[in-house]
């Protein structure tokens, strides 16, 4: 729909399309305008966030499209190339825009002003929306909004989007700008012809833009000298510093760890003991037999498995989002990009990477920021060995219950939290073990350039911070939730179905029997199908069927050892909770045997096996979508399959060798 | 005006500049996606650049150009030719 049909047939239902640089206050502007957005989802085909938000203004209704944060139109990456797309109107699913709002940053108008120039290129009505102008004048730099709207031809609104202040005024900017006429295109040609003409068109036409966004801003800004060293120049120099910037960083990284740990732990016991009392009231109500066992051992242990992870998952996002909305993780990006390139990685992969310690759907996603191709491969592909809030539970429960509480040598540090620690190594050291391998193999080529943008130091605006927090973990429950509920239904079933044949003079304990159920169930069947593979892992059948049954979702492999060893061993006892399975995983025995199944050996071996496999659908899935191939979900499985059994081999066959 | 291709003396390029030191951008050499994009971020003939520090590690290296703070590697830093004072 064109501007010219709005006015014609007064039409009542505008869309318009947000448009700015990252880090111009963009996000804190769209909350500000349209509020929580009516609309989140991913743009047909790729895999560029789609946010639409809805607000009514002077009878007119207006769609607000919020683009990712780009610096010109050039289609460096998916992000940008998904923004020409939609303001071109050639994006399936969105409609023709009838008028853009530029964010622009008065802190940093120069490079904004030049994404403006090209949007004034579109032909669509426009709205500059000035944001930022409180800090740039802290900094020293004055914008004249009045003389700015003269020079661009279109209107300029300031804004304090956190505030709310401009907000009305830029509602009714939006308003009558998508029935006015669309601003003059800037002229370039006097500046074209002062470049010189051996180069290529889009970089002459670049190198004019500016000239002409010179020219534009003159008289618009005025710098004052700052009478010091700026408060920003004073953070950079410590955080960046080869020493201080050093320090602190690991620093953060230390704090943002024990803190997601200590926070988390409360809550997620709170959760667990919630989910005992639900399953301990369904258990007093229900009669015992197959539905009472679907729900508690189904349903339930299925749901509690995944809502234990959220604390974890929103508290790293919470940081992540405090840290990059101040705009320290870019210089952590930068701090880092050196040892990641080594790696054959790049600095842009350090917040995909750290985010995978959370999750690795979300860490997978943050990598559609890197633009070129084979660093952003290469990021995909070893994230899912940072070891995700889904592995904690396991490395958790296996340190307690097995690994020795004594202390190291002299110190005063355990050898469990070693242990637990030493699990998180491993993740990291053989993510970069094959980054290096795959960047100088198959993934061989040049270094990739690096140009990244360090954003000024500012407060996070608490409103986007809760956004992105409630963002991960609402599609953390939707993603794994419906999958590891589906999952361990299903698992249910296959642990308890068919029914075992029993010999009728056979005179069985009630745990023979239920040892027996388990034996001739699908589930128990195919452990012992696969037993050879996992024998040399120090592991019995049991321990293959919850490596089979924790395929979908690894998080799942405790309910399925306390579903295993409780359907098929003696009851060890009535204490409620992981205590009870620390028990029947001490009780359990070689089928037939004296021998203890889990030892220091194969503790650490499912440990090992844990951290390193891809025992996780919605992360093949979420690969296989980001990469648009079938073929990176396989490789990413069959070579961390590979390597947690190889690695699970060595630590068990080493550890039983040295007597551990 | 520096020749594009050869006459670009190291000390005259941006990494041969001193950290804390400015100079004014001549050209950015080469023709990709790498230098459209540094052309694009505002590294144009005429801008003024000054180095602000590197990485711990050496690189990469932090700039300050049209009022930001702009992050590229020492071998992106190597493209970008200084007018001679």
């Amino acid at each position: 729909m064109s501007p010219m049909q709005d006015s014609r047939t007064g039409a009542t239902h505008v869309t318009a399309v947000l448009l700015g640089n990252p880090n111009t206050g963009k996000s804190t502007l769209f909350s500000a305008l349209a509020g929580i957005p009516t609309r989140i989802g991913n743009y047909p085909g790729v895999t560029v966030e789609e946010k639409v938000g809805r607000f009514v203004h002077a009878g007119i209704t207006i769609d607000l499209v919020d683009l990712p944060g780009v610096y010109g139109f050039a289609a460096h990456s998916p992000d940008e190339a998904v923004a020409i797309d939609v303001l071109h109107g050639r994006m399936p699913g969105v409609a023709t825009p009838d008028c853009v709002v530029v964010v622009v940053d008065a802190t940093n108008p120069e490079r904004n002003c030049y994404l403006a120039s090209l949007a004034l290129e579109l032909g669509l009505p426009a709205v500059v929306a000035l944001t930022l102008s409180d800090v740039a004048a802290a900094k020293g730099i004055d914008v004249d909004p009045s003389l700015l709207a003269e020079r661009l031809g279109c209107p300029v609104v300031t804004v304090v989007a956190p505030t709310g202040v401009g907000i009305p005024a830029l509602r009714d900017a939006i308003a009558a700008a998508a029935r006015a006429a669309p601003p003059a295109r800037p002229d370039l040609a006097a500046h074209l012809a002062r470049v010189a003409v051996d180069r290529q068109p889009a970089e002459r036409e670049a190198i004019a833009r500016y000239a002409w966004v010179d020219q534009v801003l003159a008289g618009v800004i005025r710098r004052r000298p700052p009478a010091a060293v700026t408060i920003d120049e004073r953070i950079d120099a410590v955080l960046t510093h080869r020493v201080w910037g050093t320090l602190v960083f690991a620093a953060v990284m230390l704090a943002l760890f024990t803190s997601i740990f200590a926070l988390a732990a409360p809550l997620m016991d709170l959760i667990s003991a919630a989910m005992d009392t639900v399953a301990g009231a369904v258990e007093a109500v229900l009669p015992e037999g197959a539905i009472r066992s679907l729900l508690v051992d189904g349903v339930l242990a299925g749901v509690g498995g995944v809502i234990v992870f959220v604390p974890q998952i929103a508290l790293l996002f919470l940081f992540v989002a405090v840290l990059e909305g101040c705009g320290y993780l870019a210089r952590a990006a930068y701090l880092m990009d050196r040892l990641l390139v080594w790696a054959g990685l790049s600095g842009k992969s350090f917040i995909p990477l750290l985010s995978s310690f959370a999750c690795a759907i979300p860490g997978i996603m943050a990598a559609r920021t890197i633009e070129h191709r084979r660093d952003r491969l290469l990021t995909i592909l070893v994230a899912p060995l940072m070891s995700c809030s889904a592995r904690l539970p396991v490395y958790l429960l296996f340190c307690g219950a097995f690994v020795p509480d004594r202390a190291v040598g002299l110190s005063w540090i355990r050898l469990p939290a070693v242990v637990l620690v030493s699990m998180y190594g491993i993740g990291v050291a053989t993510a970069a073990a094959v980054a290096w391998a795959l960047s100088r193999t198959i993934f061989r080529g040049p270094p990739q350039p690096f140009v990244m943008e360090l954003p000024g130091w500012r407060w996070p605006q608490p409103a986007v911070v809760l956004e992105r927090v409630r963002e991960a973990a609402g599609s953390f429950l939707k993603n794994a939730g419906t999958l590891i509920v589906a999952m361990s239904i299903v698992l249910w079933a296959l642990g308890s179905y068919p029914k075992p044949v029993i010999p009728p003079d056979a005179a069985w304990t009630e745990a023979d029997l239920r040892g027996e159920a388990l034996r001739q169930s699908f589930l128990g069947r195919a452990g012992r199908a696969i037993e050879p593979a996992v024998r040399p892992l120090g592991w019995d059948w049991r321990i293959g069927c919850a490596a089979i049954a924790s395929f979908p979702a690894r998080e799942v492999v405790l309910g399925t050892l306390g579903v295993i060893y409780n359907l098929g061993d003696v009851d060890a006892g009535e204490q409620e909770g992981s205590t009870m399975l620390v028990r029947r995983l001490k009780a359990a025995t070689w089928d037939g045997t004296a021998r203890k199944v889990f030892t220091l050996p194969v503790a650490l071996s499912i440990m090992v096996f844990y951290a390193l496999c891809a025992q996780c659908m919605s992360t093949l899935v979420v690969i296989g979508r980001e990469t648009g191939s079938r073929l990176w979900p396989l490789v990413t499985f069959s070579y961390m399959t590979a390597l947690a059994w190889l690695a699970a081999f060595v630590v068990y066959q080493v550890g039983t060798r040295l007597g551990w | 005006m520096v020749d594009r291709v050869n006459g670009a003396a190291a000390a005259s390029r941006l990494d041969g500049l001193a950290v804390g030191a400015t100079g004014r951008i001549a050209d950015v050499m080469g023709s990709d996606g790498t230098s459209l994009r540094l052309l694009e971020m505002g590294l144009t003939p005429g801008a003024t650049v000054r180095l602000v520090g590197r990485a711990p590690l050496g690189d990469p290296w932090e700039l300050e150009v049209r009022g930001y703070r702009l992050s590229i590697r020492r071998a992106e830093a190597a493209r970008v030719t200084l007018e001679s004072r």
